[in-house]
């Protein structure tokens, strides 16, 4: 079993063909019809009228009466024509008229008894056999009265149907015959050779099939391109998205014709790409930053040590060393757990309390933690704390106050001040952080609190860079937000804000 | 030998750079970008030991900044290790790449193979008459047998193997040998010469009036 084909173009097509074939076929059938009746209907019409002509003569008297001269002139209609002469009967062989009907004996003298007019007779032309012909029976004996010469061989008396005395039709082989009788019972037929009108009917049927596969090979090409033009963009939306996929992230698909429904599939797409894009890069520049990091103090480490043990050392080198090993691993194990910190933050999996705790307290405890880092910097701090009950994780909440406050610290300068405010409005509670330190440039504002961003670089400083990613992550899974604000060499100034209900 | 190690944090560079003074090498340090260039460009060493991830300057933007005016052998240390970082270190001009966290014998073995290449020597033992120098042991035999010296005699008598045939001159042999926070008289040179004669034979280096030291060919 052949499967059909998957590709819309060619379902389209298919389909559009199929359809093709139906009407084609529906409007052949009937046209063919038309003609055909259109055809014989004529014939019949034409048969009919000699049938009648035919008809009407038998019925004169002279006819009538079967004898030439008995007729009284008054019941011949008026313009009659003189007696035509009869034609002598053509030689020829005997003529079968069917069974039963075989000619009766004296034939050729019953023929000369019918009369015909020329009039009548003028609508045979017995000169042709493919020509009108006409066959008239007896009523008594069935036995044939006269026909034409070009009557075909066999003809067989149609039968009677009941009294009726109208004109039927009927088609008997390649011959179309219309018959009467008439009330007497004398049968009538006239007919004709119908081979013209079958090869005619024939012909047109081979032209309307002609015709009719050419208006199908022309539709169907025309869906054909119809289809391919229409699908071009998706043939070439789908060669970018397989392009993309293999790799290339910063391809884009052409979009020449934004207006259409592909143009906006294209333009959805290729908004989705970016955001891919620019995820991916954020996932690879995270991953090459962490391993950096962790890969930097393990040189320390790896290198420290080996440089120690390459030799004698005195025990105070040793000590120095292992000192350095020490807080080398203990800046690493601070990594580690803010890298594992942010990873369950990123899965919300990072198990926040949900609880009723006093905020100001808490800051108050933070600044007294960082006070030491403060006074070897000759930093004071000033807090106006208004009493804020919050409903979070009072330690992850803490965590991002401590990180706030030793950035300020940090990033200050010497002998400056740190301003810390607490307040509620409007059912948020605002925490500022300020700090009247350089700043932050404007080109960092943006990245302030993207992973292992460091405004200076110097890892002088001290801090992995990732301090204010996570205070950033925990405010938002608070519900709340943080922001950044500064003015050039005026300070930075840090504004978290809390839902004060969490609804937990 | 002289080397800088240009390298931001501040305990791998102080371990960076007492492993490679132990090992012989007068050794200048910097732990900004700028500030790194700046010595680059402005003193002659024999190799740059140069991390990728800098303040103010980055490793790739000094390599690319230091080609336009100097040859000097560049080994990167980076922390990243992707293939495509590698072919641009190499391909921006570094003559080596290390990842870290390296070994510090790799790093040494690489620096001694980069300065030897650089100076036109390719095999790591340098034959001269019935002296023979292995730079590996840093290990020097006079026919056959093994004789001792120290650090400074053995550095100066490697940069004038490696330099056969050129003339060395007293500064230039100096600058080579001490870093910037050595303050030793450059008469210094002239003493360790006459204790290498006094090991390896008086011939064996030539002293060109004027000029400098030469090891002939």
């Amino acid at each position: 079993m052949i499967k059909p084909p998957q590709s819309i173009r060619w379902r389209f097509v298919l389909w559009l063909a199929f359809l093709l074939i139906c009407i084609l076929t529906g409007f052949g059938f009937t046209a063919y019809q038309l003609h055909r009746t259109n055809r014989f209907d004529q014939l019949d019409d034409d048969l009919e009228r000699r049938v009648n002509a035919l008809s009407i003569e038998l019925r004169t008297p002279p006819n009538l009466s079967g004898r030439r001269g008995d007729m009284s002139p008054g019941m011949r209609p008026p313009p009659r024509e003189p007696p035509p002469d009869w034609p002598a009967p053509r030689g020829g062989p005997p003529r079968d008229f069917g069974p039963g009907q075989s000619a009766a004996p004296g034939f050729g003298f019953e023929i000369n008894e019918v009369r015909l007019s020329k009039e009548t007779l003028s609508l045979f032309d017995e000169r042709e056999a493919d020509g009108f012909y006409y066959v008239l029976w007896s009523r008594d004996d069935g036995s044939v009265l006269k026909h034409s010469t070009n009557a075909p061989t066999v003809v067989s008396q149609p039968e009677r149907p009941g009294r009726d005395t109208g004109t039927r039709t009927r088609t008997r082989g390649t011959f179309r015959e219309a018959f009467h009788y008439t009330e007497r019972g004398n049968c009538i037929l006239a007919g004709r050779s119908i081979v013209a009108e079958l090869q005619a009917t024939r012909r047109f049927a081979a032209w309307l099939a002609v015709s009719g596969l050419g208006v199908l090979a022309f539709g169907v090409g025309i869906s054909w391109w119809l289809a391919s033009r229409a699908l071009r963009p998706v043939s070439e939306i789908s060669a970018a998205a397989t392009r993309i996929s293999a790799g290339n992230l910063s391809e884009r698909i052409n979009v020449a014709n934004t207006d259409n429904e592909l143009g906006q599939l294209a333009n959805t797409l290729n908004s989705t790409f970016a955001r891919l894009e620019g995820a991916f890069a954020q996932q690879k520049q995270f991953t090459a930053d962490a391993s950096h990091e962790l890969r930097t103090p393990l040189a320390v480490l790896i290198s420290e040590s080996q440089t120690t043990l390459a030799r004698e050392r005195t025990a105070a080198e040793y000590r120095s060393t292992v000192e350095g090993c020490l807080a080398t691993a203990q800046q690493m194990r601070q990594l580690t757990e803010s890298l594992l910190q942010l990873a369950r933050l990123d899965a919300g999996r990072e198990d926040l309390r949900r609880e009723k705790f006093d905020l100001a307290a808490s800051v108050r405890k933070c600044v007294a933690r960082v006070h030491p880092l403060a006074k070897d910097k000759g930093i004071t701090t000033q807090t106006t704390l208004g009493a804020s009950e919050c409903v979070g994780d009072a330690d992850r909440l803490a965590q991002v106050v401590t990180n706030l406050l030793t950035n300020a610290i940090q990033y200050n300068r010497p002998g400056g001040e740190v301003r810390v405010n607490l307040e509620t409005r409007e059912g948020v509670v605002v925490l500022t952080v300020a700090d009247n330190g350089p700043g932050i440039h404007a080109q960092d504002m943006p990245r302030v609190f993207e992973r292992f961003f460091r405004a200076d670089k110097a890892r002088s400083t001290g801090g992995n860079g990732l301090g204010l990613a996570i205070s950033k992550a925990i405010v938002e899974a608070h519900g709340g937000t943080i922001d950044a604000a500064s003015a050039d060499g005026s300070g930075a100034t840090f504004i978290v804000r809390l839902p004060i209900l969490q609804g937990g | 030998m002289r080397i800088l190690a240009v390298e931001d944090e501040p305990r791998l560079l102080r371990s960076l750079a007492k492993a490679l003074r132990e090992e012989g090498y007068a050794v200048d340090t910097a732990d900004a970008g700028d500030d790194g260039l700046y010595k680059a460009e402005n003193s002659d060493y024999d190799a740059v030991v140069l991390d990728v991830m800098l303040p103010r300057l980055d490793g790739w933007e000094v390599l690319d900044r230091l080609r336009k005016k100097k040859p000097t052998p560049v080994l990167m240390l980076t922390a990243r290790d992707a293939p495509q970082d590698r072919v641009r270190g190499l391909d921006t001009g570094a003559d080596d790449y290390l990842v870290k966290p390296f070994d510090l014998p790799e790093l040494l073995a690489r620096l001694r193979a980069l300065i030897r290449r650089s100076a036109g020597q390719a095999r790591p033992r340098l034959e001269l008459g019935d002296v023979l120098i292995d730079t590996r042991a840093r290990a020097v035999t006079r026919a056959g047998e093994p004789v001792t010296l120290t650090a400074r005699e053995y550095a100066i008598l490697e940069y004038l193997a490696l330099h056969r045939g050129e003339v060395v001159t007293r500064t230039g042999l100096y600058e080579h040998l001490f870093d910037e926070n050595d303050d030793t008289l450059s008469n210094l040179v002239d003493v360790h010469i006459f204790s290498i004669r006094k090991k390896l034979g008086a011939e064996l280096i030539v002293t060109r009036r004027g000029q400098g030291y030469c090891i002939a060919h």
